[in-house]
């Protein structure tokens, strides 16, 4: 990993601010439902649907279950293919090894292909340092490096951006006309990018799946940006997180039915390159060297934790973040880190450590629906719990939270002292109840009353109304036709 | 006659004694002996879903002990029925004694609906409620407990109930329990979505399985000032 | 060295950890017939499917398309099925570009000509295998792809294919409509950087008068 920051990410801070954005608010309005249709359309046309989950997420516990051995099994594949294996402890391990292979070959023109991995890290400063340029050709992570942004989104980098501020941006850093037309911009984007293709001596990607059974390295995309980086440039470097690894061929016929219709709704990506060593006797094109770098920063703990090590599943499709009624209303930025979104709150708190990110498990209502779609099936309602209590045990929470817990368990170990309290409560409430309702409440509960109004307590409680109830025979009375409303105020 | 011990739990208790006066008569009507075991209080889970987990742990073992002997529990909130069946059997995870009894209790306890129509099989219980009425499945109730159909089998047992679609329902609220204080901006987001979704679909009422999303929606009902009331579930069905 | 401290971060981590079975892959449904399959699927994407029923005839579709688009220089693979379209176009006065010309040059065809090793009905994806003269460009720079595809190479879903596949080309393309991206205010665009078109020429040669040219 990239070094323990010392600030802690400002969640609270920054869902405010994501929240004031309201062209963030109305790109996201609009994407997310889109995909969510989209995503539920194509599932629905499968009728093994459960039955591809419960088999992906078995085969990913078995590629984690079974990592050193895969792991060397693909080594000795990817080499035998003629390609070249690195192995990288951490981010700063990883850069090293990229940059020298940029250095010892060459390489001054670099073009890259999404990859969240490579974001993870910081691979283009270290490339840029190292007196390199380097482009990002997705057309999402092209619009935010000409920003000098990072993505929020894990298959939709730039979906916070509209297109009149693509417009602004391709006429400020490209000197194209104002476009309006999303086509038009996306082929000021082609025709720039084209020439990048064309002169670079070496194409970074990510992978999506390595099979260690082939050393097949599997990438998915639909632009056919990443075809291009591993088409054209002579040297190619891979890097992989050590999770990706699956153990068959066959499991690829799982994960791609899984992932195109879950992330973007379609039933395959347009582009799925399988890539066994680099190019062959007599072929033209291709790279003429293949470099997989293999890198671990900080996943053996979530290996090594069986509480968490299903995140280790995740295969990026971005349903969590499509479904996510916080990520809908934030964005991906709001996370303050690589990994946004509901897999990103597990996955950050671990890779970053819970003094910096430990804020991110609690900004989640538990809702449930990123569990719902995940097609490796990852509870992460359940992790976002279990780092939420790591939280607490390391003192990474206030002391209001933790006083206001120790006093509602005090109070709510026994009867009498919940009785006792009620009664507080009902004469406290005499000051703030007006009509009938609770329009301010004081800290720490103002929060609560900034958006709704609260119920007072109730005369009597129903602890206390028990015993003429037991007297009544449900068939005989009906709660409306005493009491005229029946409905919470 | 089926013994049932009602876990009303601290919300209704406190704050809205009807709902869990309009359980009991439900689940007599379909043919419970009703108890109140009285030393019950909260389940947990509020401090629970905040991560302290110890405290949630105390409050825990005080629910296994006041409904040792119940044999079945039913409680009027999808929410707390998730967190005894859910989640007991892992708090206690590294006490063995009460990891067994909490494994047990999780295995005999139901929300309100889910008892009526998955084990009494009961869906029809006289109620009249002339309304148009919405109905927001509440998270908790929906995934953890999976609770689709019976709600809405209910409902369309009540006379004179006319249920109307609500757009995207199966979307939080935003209630979340402390959340709903800590991320309030937020939380108030999420809110409004969903009151314009209940606004939109042309419904009188708002119903639910869980009083907590309830009581927040009928917080931001009341602040805007619709004209939609929210009522539980149980209330509906003891109507008439 | 970093790659023992990865594997025996690995190996700590895993420690005594019951090491599960792989399971099975789900078998998916086949639809009743594959060819009608693909081509519903194919027009999902906007892929044109033309069914022809001999190398010959493909030769006079791609000719007149040619003519109609006023095509003048393609890239085409090294492929017994293409060999009358190339000798058609040759005729025509088309460039036919050599298949191991530079990237440069064949960015400037109009037109991509391959064959296809398999296609998946399911999906309607096309399956290029790599190897000498048939490179991988062909299918990626021109700004239109075609591509010829036997019918009986068309199987039902992707486990069919991955179970009928021996060797692995050093790039094993599966295509599925043309370049797309939606990443400017979530527009679909075509294009995005591969070809706007893909069209398929799908020869289901008849069993009872097999061509000539097959």
């Amino acid at each position: 990993m990239s070094g323990q920051r010392p600030s802690s990410i400002d969640i609270i801070g920054n869902i405010e601010r994501a929240l004031q954005d309201s062209a963030l608010q109305r790109s996201l309005g609009v994407a997310l439902p889109a995909f969510r249709m989209q995503r539920d359309a194509a599932v629905a046309e499968v009728p093994e649907w459960e039955d591809l989950r419960v088999a992906a997420a078995r085969i990913k516990d078995f590629a984690l279950a079974h990592l050193d051995g895969l792991l060397t099994r693909l080594e000795a594949q990817v080499t035998a293919r003629g390609g070249l294996v690195h192995w990288a402890a951490d981010a700063e391990a990883a850069r090293q090894i990229i940059t020298g292979l940029a250095r010892t070959r060459g390489a001054r023109r670099i073009v890259k292909s999404k990859s969240m991995t490579t974001e993870e890290i910081h691979l283009n400063a270290a490339l840029q340092a190292a007196g390199a340029t380097v482009v990002e050709t997705d057309l999402g992570e092209y619009i935010l490096q000409l920003a000098g942004e990072a993505p929020s989104h894990l298959i939709a980098p730039a979906v916070h951006k509209s297109t009149a501020a693509v417009a602004e941006l391709f006429s400020a850093r490209l000197g194209a006309p104002r476009y309006q037309r999303p086509e038009d911009l996306a082929r000021v984007a082609r025709e720039a990018l084209r020439s990048d293709f064309l002169a670079a001596d070496m194409g970074v990607s990510g992978v999506n799946f390595a099979v260690a059974e082939t050393g097949t390295l599997v990438i998915v995309e639909n632009e056919g940006n990443a075809r291009f980086t591993t088409t054209l440039p002579r040297v190619h470097v891979a890097v992989m997180g050590i999770e990706k690894v699956i153990p068959r061929l066959a499991d690829l016929g799982v994960f791609l039915r899984l992932l195109a219709r879950s992330g973007t709704g379609q039933r395959a990506s347009v582009y799925v390159s399988l890539l066994t060593g680099p190019r062959r006797a007599g072929e033209t094109d291709g790279p003429e060297e293949l470099h997989l770098v293999i890198l671990d920063n900080g996943r053996v703990r979530l290996l090594a934790d069986p509480d968490l090590r299903e995140a280790l599943r995740c295969i990026r499709c971005g349903a969590c973040q499509n479904v996510c009624p916080v990520f809908e209303r934030v964005g991906g930025h709001a996370y303050g880190a690589v990994y946004g979104g509901p897999i990103g709150a597990v996955v950050t708190p671990v890779l970053e450590g819970l003094g910096r990110a430990g804020g991110l498990p609690f900004a989640s209502t538990l809702c449930g629906a990123c569990a719902e779609v995940c097609p490796v099936k990852i509870d992460i309602p359940r992790m976002l719990l279990v780092l939420r209590g790591r939280a607490v045990r390391g003192g990474y929470v206030g002391r209001p939270d933790r006083l206001f817990a120790r006093g509602w368990t005090f109070l709510m170990r026994s009867p009498a002292r919940l009785r006792a309290l009620g009664r507080l409560g009902r004469w406290l409430q005499r000051l703030v109840v007006r009509r009938g309702r609770i329009e301010r409440l004081p800290y720490p509960w103002s929060g609560w009353t900034l958006h709704r109004t609260a119920p007072p307590l109730a005369a009597r409680p129903f602890r206390d109304r028990w015993a003429s109830l037991r007297q009544d025979r449900g068939a005989e009375s009906r709660g409306a036709s005493r009491s005229s409303r029946g409905s919470l105020r | 006659m089926q013994p049932v011990a009602l876990f009303v739990t601290c919300l209704i208790d406190q704050w809205h004694p009807e709902i869990g006066e309009a359980a009991v008569r439900v689940l007599q009507r379909a043919g419970c002996a009703v108890s109140f075991p009285q030393g019950q209080t909260c389940c947990g889970q509020a401090t629970f879903n905040d991560g302290f987990w110890d405290d949630a742990r105390v409050l825990g073992r005080w629910f296994l002990e006041v409904f040792e002997d119940a044999p079945a529990v039913v409680t009027p909130s999808g929410s707390c029925a998730a967190m005894v069946r859910e989640w007991y059997p892992r708090l206690f995870r590294d006490f063995p004694a009460l990891a067994a009894r909490a494994c047990g209790l999780a295995h005999r306890t139901y929300e309100l609906s889910e008892y009526l129509v998955r084990v009494l099989g009961v869906t029809e219980l006289g109620a009249r409620f002339p309304a148009a009425v919405a109905y927001h499945p509440s998270c908790h109730g929906l995934r953890s407990l999976g609770l689709r159909e019976e709600p809405l089998r209910l409902l369309a047992a009540v006379r004179d109930l006319r249920l109307v679609a609500l757009p995207r329902a199966e979307e939080c609220c935003g209630f979340g329990g402390f959340f709903a204080v800590k991320f309030s901006a937020l939380s108030g987001a999420m809110l409004s979505a969903k009151l314009d979704a209940i606004e939109s679909s042309g419904a009188d009422v708002v119903t639910a399985t869980d009083a907590s999303c309830l009581v927040h929606l009928a917080g931001g009902l009341a602040r805007r000032g619709s004209r939609v009331r929210a009522v539980h579930l149980a209330e509906i069905l003891d109507a008439g | 060295m970093n790659r023992d401290v990865v594997l025996q971060g690995i190996r700590a981590a895993l420690g005594s950890l019951p090491r599960p079975d792989c399971p099975d892959i789900p078998a998916p449904r086949i639809p009743a017939d594959l060819v009608v399959h693909f081509i519903e699927r194919a027009q999902d994407l906007g892929v044109q499917v033309v069914r022809i029923a001999s190398a010959d005839e493909a030769a006079g579709q791609v000719a007149a398309w040619c003519g109609q688009r006023g095509a003048r220089r393609a890239a085409v693979w090294t492929h017994p099925d293409l060999a009358p379209i190339v000798e058609r176009l040759r005729t025509r006065g088309v460039d036919v570009l050599s298949p191991v010309a530079a990237p440069e040059t064949v960015a400037g065809a109009d037109v991509g000509i391959t064959g296809a090793d398999w296609a998946v009905a399911e999906t309607a994806t096309l399956v290029l295998a790599s190897a000498p003269d048939r490179p991988r460009i062909t299918s990626l720079l021109p700004p239109v792809h075609l591509a010829l595809l036997r019918a009986d190479r068309i199987v039902p879903h992707l486990p069919a294919l991955f179970a009928r596949l021996d060797a692995l080309p050093s790039a094993l393309t599966l295509i599925t409509g043309p370049s797309r991206s939606a990443d400017i205010g979530l527009v679909p665009v075509l294009g995005a950087h591969g070809p706007t078109e893909v069209t398929v020429l799908l020869l289901t040669v008849s069993r009872r008068a097999p061509t000539t040219a097959a």
